[in-house]
């Protein structure tokens, strides 16, 4: 019946299943026209030629894009064709995209760029500090270009304070690679304390000098810090890999290189009011302090500090005085009876007794002195001066010694 | 590298570092006077410096690596 009729549905799966394999990785030259590229980041742009032409759209284009499409250009596309079902378009889904006729460049570009980087040259570690306050700038570039003039014109506003020393170069052509390396070695006898290297800007053609290779190798080994000042914005050059500080134009350039210098002339007035400030809030800090001391009750009124102590002094001697009038009084006491004391009184009662005594024991010697005895008729025998009073004592023919009360005589015994 | 450049950062960071302290106010009055004094003397330095701003000089080197004067036409 109407079986052979399909629907639209299934008639573009059909189509879907014939290109779709068919066309999943395709390489495709073209003209853009229609190029845009939504707010969203998808590009959106027909690609033709004379003859035909291919709704394209390559999505998150804007963070992948390596130059700015324009209608007109030439492009190289890889990526897929595939059937659109809800409108019955095919369309090409790019993956990549580049400027047409710079592929050769771009692979010459992409091997020097990975071999250079393998050798070291983009390490950071050796990427030197841009001084902040240069005296002399050198610059490599063309003496007739924009770009010297940008550059001068930027340090005299900027910071009038330094030097620039142009050494003068081809940049584009074929003799430019060589010409820049050797400036950029030259410079080297200057005393510089930046060297700028770059030009405006202009084809990637024009720009291939900063790709080639002697001038990467020039950069690395120059002691001087260097700027590269490539005028370009989207791609990256070598000289921008290798060189110390990458600035998009050579205006740029020269504003990484010097200091702004009203910005440090306000800094420095700044750093000037600030001082002030400071030194303003420690003068109040510190009178503060010496006013709270100042303001404490001890130096308000000394005399508080010495009453407690006055008053525990007048306590101190008032009861020394009391008690030392109470020791007198009661020694005069004390001293007072001992005057009055019977014996104190009547002295010669005492002399009076003792002479008594006296007598008494002259009374009693009296009784045992032994002339008394004599006096009573008794006789004292002595020999040799001893008093002789045992008979046992005596042998015959001694002397002997006599006393009598009268008197003595001398014997001898029988 | 230059050192009259060298002094005038340096100058520039022992000023900054001075006032920092000072406004940090840690600082023993006599000190501080000292110090402030110091920034005085910097800022001096540093407005001087600045007061030598003239026209940039811009100088080209020839082809015998002669230094001579450069003109934007």
């Amino acid at each position: 019946m109407n079986s052979e009729y399909l629907t639209v549905s299934e008639i573009t799966r059909e189509l879907k299943g014939v290109i779709n394999p068919n066309f999943r990785h395709v390489f495709v030259r073209g003209e853009l026209s229609n190029a845009k590229l939504w707010r969203s980041g998808h590009f959106y742009f027909t690609l033709k030629d004379e003859n035909s032409q291919i709704k394209s759209v390559m999505f998150s284009a804007s963070s992948r894009l390596k130059f700015k499409p324009k209608d007109g250009m030439k492009v190289l596309i890889e990526g897929k064709i595939e059937v659109y079902d809800k409108n019955g378009y095919y369309q090409l889904y790019v993956s990549k995209i580049s400027e047409d006729g710079v592929g050769e460049l771009y692979r010459a570009y992409e091997q020097l760029k990975k071999k250079l980087s393998k050798e070291g040259l983009f390490d950071e570690n050796h990427k030197k500090k841009i001084p902040n306050f240069p005296k002399k700038i050198g610059v490599v570039t063309a003496a007739n270009g924009a770009a010297i003039r940008d550059i001068i014109t930027t340090i005299e506003r900027r910071w009038p304070l330094c030097e620039v020393i142009l050494f003068p170069s081809l940049v584009q052509g074929q003799l430019a690679a060589y010409q820049i390396a050797d400036q950029i070695k030259k410079s080297e006898n200057y005393d510089l304390d930046t060297l700028i290297v770059g030009r405006g800007g202009g084809s990637i053609e024009d720009l291939w000098c900063f790709n080639e290779e002697i001038v990467a190798r020039a950069i690395y080994d120059c002691t001087t810090p260097v700027i590269s000042a490539v005028g370009h914005e989207i791609d990256f050059t070598i000289a921008d890999f290798v060189a110390d500080l990458r600035a998009p134009t050579p205006t740029a350039a020269a504003e990484l290189a010097v200091p702004p210098f009203k910005e440090i002339k306000a800094a420095i007035n700044q750093l000037n009011s600030r001082s002030y400030r400071a030194i303003d809030n420690i003068f109040k800090v510190n009178k503060q302090k010496f006013d709270y001391i100042v303001n404490k009750n001890l130096f308000k009124n000394p005399l508080e500090m010495y009453q407690p102590k006055e008053i525990i002094l007048d306590n101190l001697i008032n009861r020394l005085e009391i008690s030392s009038k109470s020791l007198i009084k009661e020694n005069m006491n004390k001293l007072k009876f001992i005057k009055n004391t019977y014996v104190l009184k009547n002295p010669d009662n005492l002399i009076d007794k003792y002479h008594d005594k006296y007598l008494m024991q002259i009374n009693k010697l009296e009784l045992l002195n032994p002339l008394h005895t004599l006096k009573r008729g008794y006789s004292l025998a002595r020999s040799e001066g001893k008093i002789i009073s045992s008979a046992d004592d005596l042998k015959s023919g001694e002397e002997l010694e006599v006393e009598f009360k009268d008197g003595s005589v001398n014997t001898k015994v029988i | 590298m230059q050192k009259d450049d060298l002094t005038f950062e340096d100058n520039l960071k022992e000023l900054e570092e001075i006032v920092e302290k000072l406004e940090n106010g840690d600082v023993p009055l006599d000190d501080a006077i000292e110090e402030f004094s110091k920034a005085m003397e910097l800022v001096k330095a540093c407005d001087d410096k600045l007061k030598d701003a003239n026209e940039t000089i811009a100088k080209i080197v020839d082809e015998n690596g002669e230094i001579i004067d450069f003109n934007i036409e």
